[in-house]
């Protein structure tokens, strides 16, 4: 080797710098003034990522009709025995639907055992109108964000109607739903095989009420799904497969 | 021992986590009814991940690096306690992962996915592998300086030397992933916040993700420069070449990461572009590598007495473990590299993205060409470590055999599924959908390249163990590949890291710097999820 012991180095760097400055080049001001949209320096902005210079930045606000729920921690915790009391006090006003211990006569749902996040945001969608009944709008209508946290954790505190269907023995919709409809597996969300927040437990549910759901997300007169993910599933359902279905959930 | 040590701990939580892969293949094919509870699945493909990702070839480079310096520097480990120390930090470390993960509080896969959050003891169970590792790079740095207080002028060895950058290479990237645990992930695991910044969460990872890749390929290319050309009678081609690759593979394999979140909204596509270009640098130091030992394995055939242009293949001594790997890797190599050019390219990785291309891509490079010429380091170096011969060749040839058939019949099926767009991470897939029917033979593929593989792995631990019991034998003392001209001297800047750890660190903060800096300026948190809560 007859190179200088500098010169190995200077030749890394010279390489590193003409390969950096040249992706540099194409990348922030070549390829993204092929673009052709704003000034030179709007675009060199845009490829850097910095949000501030994006045009859309600000203007994304809810359709009306869609959650707005954002679920706070202490709607995932077991309540402690002042918010049950409290939250028990309060639910005699729902026991005519509902029913005494959370268990319906009326094919309104059984809320005893449900997931205390859950009734959270039920209620809040409908105190803030995206989700419409006219029975429930105007129960919430003056409930206060610690009266609902408080029934949400009542409810959660009553025993849940026990399960009598291994999963093994559900429709395979249930199971592993029909990805080539882009239909995921119910189970995945609602219990059983995973759970995901804000998804209902819906094990002893009324039939009525679950067939009248799943129609009303198909038909989109209930929006208040997050991100549309019901909507999405229960379009791709036939009417045959939302009996299957909810007769699967119903039985008890 | 403490070589030992790290190598059978290595290759015993390898054929576990070896079992996990083979038994996700059964769970996911057609073979096997449908368990019909994915937390299975991906329970154990955390497993799978996290010991075949981190604390596998960590233990590998960590027991490699301290064979490296007593046999190439020619001194006893200096901190040989310190040694022990972060041996016992990293075992405790993964021994606290593997509990988290197995009890079903940590199933978030090795790449934690963020806002998913797991039980705490996972991620500080992955800290202390980590914090091991890091006792580890500061050994090797200090070891190499003492070499050099007493060997002043000297070039160092080039084992050492490669060895180093490695774990310089692995002390900057772990930085990354590092950043995201205790900043991000365990103050959410811990119970003091509710958010992450997810995107942000992500760049940090992409940070460690590329280049823990070139990490786990050092001790590989550590193999081919000092290890197969003296195995096979030869020498090596060019001392310099191997340290300018070794160099470049510290200035290459970091600024890099981003092309892993070509799909990610929150960077830049300025940065995506310029981490592509990166990307394709690496093909530098490959190529590098490629030509000289092809050309040192074109010495030893010729010392053979090969003759002709191309005449001299028949020479090789094709029986030979390092012959036969490295061959191997090779093949492995170019194909996982050429399939890597789709997955670093800005456009072209859109067809593939997040498919299960991308897994058989991994497992190509990683388990095939890498991990055989991990295999070959432990054949070459068991008898200094254990002071008995190896023997069983004929079984070591069929090991090798089984492991790349079962590599290319697992693989190459994943990256034809990956292009008619099967989803990786997928606990199941419905194959009696008429639509997904002709699919299910690559899934099949899959598990008969897994069970030849596992064969594999077994038949390995085996002949390592057999070793143990054979009579102890006088040895030729151990050496590395000897240069087809000794060198006197080499040029500063390849006889230091100073020229190379500089670009690495400024390179790092160029491309990383505008896109960590303006994350946290939009702050883009998210509630976190936590796994473990459910």
């Amino acid at each position: 080797m007859r190179t200088s012991p500098s010169q190995v180095g200077l030749l890394g760097l010279l390489t590193v710098i003409i390969v950096g400055g040249g992706a540099f080049l194409l990348g922030f001001y070549w390829l993204p003034g092929a673009q052709g949209v704003g000034t030179v320096w709007l675009r060199m902005c845009r490829a850097a990522g910095i949000v501030s210079a994006s045009a859309e930045n600000g203007r994304e606000t809810a359709l009306p009709g869609h959650t707005t729920v954002v679920i706070p921690p202490d709607a995932m915790t077991v309540g402690n025995a002042n918010q049950i009391g409290h939250g028990a006090t309060l639910a005699l006003r729902c026991t005519g639907c509902h029913g005494a211990q959370g268990m319906s006569g009326a094919d309104a749902p059984n809320l005893a055992g449900q997931y205390s996040e859950v009734i959270y945001k039920e209620l809040l969608d409908f105190k803030r109108g995206a989700r419409v009944d006219a029975v429930m709008g105007a129960m919430v209508a003056t409930l206060s964000d610690q009266d609902m946290l408080d029934l949400a954790h009542y409810y959660a505190y009553l025993p849940h109607p026990a399960e009598i269907h291994r999963l093994a023995d559900a429709p395979a919709l249930i199971r592993v739903g029909d990805p080539m409809r882009g239909i995921a597996p119910c189970s995945s969300c609602h219990g059983r095989s995973d759970g995901k927040v804000g998804a209902p437990a819906l094990d002893g549910e009324p039939k009525v009420y679950l067939q009248r759901q799943l129609t009303a997300f198909a038909d989109g007169a209930r929006r208040n799904d997050a991100n549309a993910v019901m909507r999405g599933e229960a379009r791709q359902m036939t009417a045959a497969e939302i009996v299957l279905v909810t007769d699967h959930y119903a039985a008890r | 021992m403490l070589v030992l040590a790290h190598f059978w701990s290595a290759f015993g939580l390898f054929l576990a986590a070896l079992l996990l892969g083979e038994w996700q293949m059964i769970l996911r094919s057609p073979l096997h009814a449908w368990v019909n509870i994915p937390e299975y699945y991906y329970r154990s493909v955390t497993g799978h991940g996290t010991v075949m990702a981190y604390v596998f070839p960590l233990l590998i480079a960590m027991g490699f690096g301290y064979a490296i310096v007593e046999l190439s520097l020619k001194q006893s480990l200096i901190g040989l306690k310190w040694a022990w120390g972060a041996f016992a930090v990293a075992a405790v470390g993964a021994l606290m992962a593997a509990a988290a993960v197995a009890s079903g509080a940590a199933t978030v896969l090795y790449t934690f996915y963020p806002p998913l959050i797991a039980s705490p003891f996972y991620y500080i169970g992955v800290v202390l592998v980590v914090v091991g590792s890091w006792i580890w790079v500061a050994l090797m740095a200090v070891n190499l300086r003492s070499w050099r207080r007493r060997h002043r002028g000297e070039p160092v060895p080039l084992a050492m030397y490669a060895n180093v950058a490695g774990a310089y290479l692995w002390a900057w990237t772990a930085v990354g992933a590092a950043l995201e645990i205790l900043f991000q992930i365990l103050p959410v695991a811990l119970g003091l916040k509710s958010t992450i910044d997810a995107g942000l969460a992500r760049v940090l990872f992409s940070w460690t993700l590329h280049a823990i890749v070139y990490f786990w390929l050092m001790p590989a290319y550590i193999a081919f420069y000092v290890i197969v050309p003296r195995a096979i009678g030869g020498r090596l081609y060019s001392d310099v070449m191997a340290r300018l690759s070794f160099a470049l593979f510290l200035v290459f394999a970091m600024p890099i990461g981003i092309h892993h979140l070509f799909a990610d909204p929150e960077v830049g596509s300025g940065f995506k572009f310029v981490h592509s270009v990166f990307t394709a640098m690496v093909v530098i130091p490959t190529l590098l590598t490629v030509f000289t030992v092809c050309a040192s394995v074109e010495i030893a055939a010729r010392l053979r007495g090969g003759k002709g242009v191309l005449g001299w293949l028949r020479a090789l001594p094709w029986r030979n473990p390092a012959m036969l790997g490295l061959t191997f890797s090779f093949v492995m190599l170019g194909l996982g590299g050429a399939g890597g050019l789709i997955n670093m390219s800005y456009q072209m990785d859109s067809t593939i993205h997040n498919t299960q291309w991308v897994t058989g891509h991994f497992h190509l490079i990683f388990a095939g060409a890498v991990v055989i010429m991990y295999f070959i380091i432990a054949y070459d170096l068991w008898p200094n470590l254990t002071l008995k011969p190896l023997g069983q060749s004929r079984l070591i040839g069929m090991q090798l055999w089984l492991w790349f058939i079962g590599i290319v019949v697992m693989t190459l099926p994943w990256h034809l599924a990956g292009l008619l767009g099967m989803p990786r991470r997928m606990a199941y897939f419905d194959f009696s959908n008429a639509a997904l029917a002709s699919q299910a033979w690559t899934v099949n593929a899959a598990v008969m390249g897994g069970a030849l593989m596992l064969v594999s792995g077994v038949l390995f631990v085996v002949i390592l163990a057999r070793a143990h019991f054979n009579p102890r034998s006088e040895l030729a003392p151990y050496r590395f590949s000897a240069p087809v001209h000794a060198l006197a001297r080499v040029p500063k800047a390849l006889n230091g890291f100073a020229v190379w750890v500089s670009l690495m660190i400024a390179l790092t903060l160029t491309n990383y710097g505008i896109p960590i800096v303006e994350l946290l300026r939009a702050n883009t948190t998210v509630p976190a999820v936590f796994y473990f809560a459910h």
